[in-house]
């Protein structure tokens, strides 16, 4: 009974459902706009809301985050730019049938299979989180350190790019997320005996400068583009259609779920896994894969919007993010005084099933929203890049000062801005570095309490590791991540890679 | 699927932390200074972490921080080395495509941003920015950008300063007394 009370806080609070509705309507909006990532309004949002009580901030930023996912989907067909990173599939069949006129048929669709996809992702958290709480609780130290680690090392190398560029990103999270007093025996640590280090370095500043400053520097690279119009009918799909694709999208929400619930990956690799496995199940295509396939726009969106709720599902049990977006909700949660963990599905139970109430209603917006208003979306679609660039960077100031109220903030901001840059320029993926800083603290104490209780014998901490199953399940994926490096996988892969593109 | 598509063909910008930009084969311009500065900087952090608490004890403060920029030192040397015997790209120059003119413009702006912000407040500097920023990329007439520029500056102020509450620095603006004007002429239209 008090879980659906709790299920249902945000149908019965106004306020509540008002903010997850405009929480969705801008992400649609976020999402869609090239250069304006999921991942960078959360960021600058949690500086906004932390005055905020934990409910509606977390009603904001679950409309923002399903929304965007979605939204990307809309500039990723009219106009060949995917607006988020998981949309980056969409457009590769999406665009395609814009340009023979069937624009509005890829929008109804991609709207129906995200909110399909979405609808299982939140079924999914609401049914295995319980348990994997209840098995998180078995976790030892060295199992929470382990996971941490396999969780920045996933996201790093399931991106595309290089894995080595990933573990650095990574380790450089960890050390930022190291500098100051430790926590437990009060030394300073990587400090430089600079007073201004001591208190650590404001995560949010370092969000807000990778994710917003660095988007919007390389954005003013891309001023000039402009945005082409395109004449959209109609747009709800026939039940036909959607009964027609149901196999396919049960198949890719799957994948979503699981990609999603994997530590440190999110919608984005989820999308393009999903793609992959359709072009591997789809014998005969209507219309062949890249050319405006509708299996092509169905996989990668029921996967994405899936991936949410998967996200969750490690955020919420274990305390460790499932992307970038869920990264920093947990860093908002820690704001607000809350610690996410399996001791939280203990003690607050209200709060996770306020979150999947939460996320409902926001996968019903999408469908609302996603299906109404496309003559104000083209609009606001074609807001001049010259005015929206200055007014990110003017955010992202407003964001990373009001935190603290410190003008240093801003220039950690700054200074990360212009490193996550050169970091965007030369290939090293960003959301390790989150992650990294999320995790830092998680990892250290864990890997402390494990080596103590160990009486700090290595011997009998690997013995630890080797004679318990799930440690050692943790620990044989670490190690694999690391082969996947030697020539002998990445010549496996490109074989796997090639017969897919086929 | 290409499993090195970047989702933009003609920049390779990294637009997303799954896409990272750059180029698989190649080396860009000042792509390998870049590498030897982390190197630099993660062998400066390893010795500032080792200075920590030493080799004392497994459990020590510094342990995580050694391994943490022990990892980063090494993973910036393969990077490094790895990067060096990539041809470089002949298409591109430091200049051009890496930090044109206007992303080193762009960051002086926030610099003195920054600087003013205390000293002048929120809205003049914000409005300065704006105007500035807008001018400079758009190319727009002088009327054109004032007005775009205070337009979205009243909706950016209204939105945070009023609804999310946040307080910026008033500066030489007697904020506070103006949404007080406000609070006051509001409420006495409703008594």
């Amino acid at each position: 009974m008090e879980t659906l009370l709790a299920l249902l806080t945000v149908f019965t609070q106004p306020d509540l459902l008002l903010l997850v509705a405009i929480g969705t309507f801008a992400g649609i909006y976020i999402g869609a706009i090239p250069g304006l990532s999921v991942t960078m309004a959360v960021s600058i949002l949690i500086s906004f809301t932390f005055s905020w009580e934990v409910y509606p901030a977390i009603s904001l930023m679950v409309g923002i985050y399903m929304g965007g996912v979605y939204g990307g989907s809309r500039t990723a067909i009219l106009l060949n730019i995917p607006g988020a990173p998981s949309a980056i599939a969409t457009a590769m069949d999406g665009y395609p049938m814009a340009q023979r006129g069937e624009a509005g048929q890829a929008i109804g669709v991609t709207t129906v299979m995200s909110f399909f996809g979405g609808l299982i992702g939140i079924l999914v958290l609401a049914l295995a989180a319980p348990y994997v709480s209840v098995f998180a609780l078995k976790f030892q130290p060295r199992d929470y350190m382990l996971l941490a680690v396999l969780g920045i090392l996933l996201v790093g190398s399931l991106s595309s790019g290089s894995l080595v560029k990933g573990i650095f990103a990574g380790a450089l999270g960890l050390a930022i997320g190291a500098v100051g007093r430790d926590p437990l025996t009060f030394t300073e640590r990587l400090t430089f005996d600079l007073q201004l280090m001591e208190g650590g370095i404001s995560f949010i500043a370092v969000m807000i400068g990778m994710f917003g400053v660095s988007e919007a520097l390389l954005q003013l690279q891309n001023v000039d583009k402009t945005a082409v119009r395109q004449k959209i009918t109609k747009i709800v799909p026939s039940f036909g259609v959607i009964r027609k694709y149901l196999p396919l999208s049960l198949q890719t929400s799957t994948i979503g779920v699981i990609i999603g619930a994997l530590p440190g990956t999110g919608g984005d690799i989820a999308a393009l896994m999903a793609y992959d496995h359709a072009k591997r199940v789809t014998k005969n295509p209507k219309v062949p894969f890249g050319k405006g396939a509708m299996e092509g726009l169905v996989a990668p969106e029921t996967a994405n919007n899936a991936a949410v709720g998967g996200a969750f599902i490690p955020m919420m049990t274990l305390g460790i993010p499932g992307d970038a977006v869920t990264a920093i909700m947990i860093g908002a949660l820690f704001i607000h005084g809350l610690n996410p963990g399996p001791m939280l599905m203990v003690d607050q139970p209200d709060m996770f099933w306020f979150i999947v109430g939460a996320l409902f209603m926001a996968n019903i917006f999408m469908l609302i929203f996603g299906l109404t208003g496309i003559r104000i979306f083209t609009k606001i679609v074609e807001m001049p890049r010259a005015v929206i660039i200055p007014l990110i960077l003017l955010l992202s100031i407003v964001g990373a000062y009001a935190v603290n109220n410190s003008i240093s903030d801003v220039y950690w901001m700054l200074g990360f801005g212009v490193f996550g840059y050169f970091m965007r320029h030369y290939g090293y993926p960003l959301g390790p570095v989150i992650l990294g800083v999320i995790l830092s603290r998680l990892l250290d104490d864990n890997w402390r309490r494990a080596i103590i209780s160990e009486r700090e014998d290595l011997g009998r901490f690997f013995e630890g590791i080797l004679t318990s199953p799930l440690s050692f399940t943790l620990f044989a994926a670490v190690i694999l991540i690391f082969v996947s490096q030697t020539p002998l996988w990445t010549a496996l892969k490109t074989r796997l890679f090639r017969k897919a593109s086929q | 699927m290409d499993p090195e598509f970047r989702g933009d063909q003609d920049h390779h910008d990294g637009t997303s932390d799954a896409t990272p930009g750059g180029y698989p084969a190649e080396r860009r311009p000042g792509e390998l200074g870049f590498a030897l500065f982390l190197s630099l900087a993660s062998a400066i952090l390893l010795y500032n972490a080792h200075a920590i608490s030493g080799f004392d004890a497994l459990s020590a403060p510094g342990s995580v921080p050694m391994a943490t920029t022990a990892v980063m030192l090494i993973a910036a040397l393969v990077v490094a080395w790895r990067t060096a015997r990539l041809p470089k790209v002949t298409t591109e120059t430091l200049r051009r495509d890496i930090l044109p003119v206007t992303v080193l413009v762009f960051v002086g702006f926030l610099v003195i941003f920054g600087l003013a912000l205390k000293p002048l407040g929120f809205l003049p500097t914000a409005a300065l920015f704006l105007i500035a920023a807008i001018r400079l990329l758009s190319g727009w007439g002088w009327p054109r950008t004032i007005l775009t520029a205070l337009f979205a500056l009243a909706v950016i102020w209204i939105v945070f300063r009023v609804i999310f509450t946040v307080l910026l620095p008033s500066g030489v603006v007697p904020e506070a007394e103006v949404i007080q004007f406000f609070r006051a002429l509001m409420s006495g239209g409703a008594a």
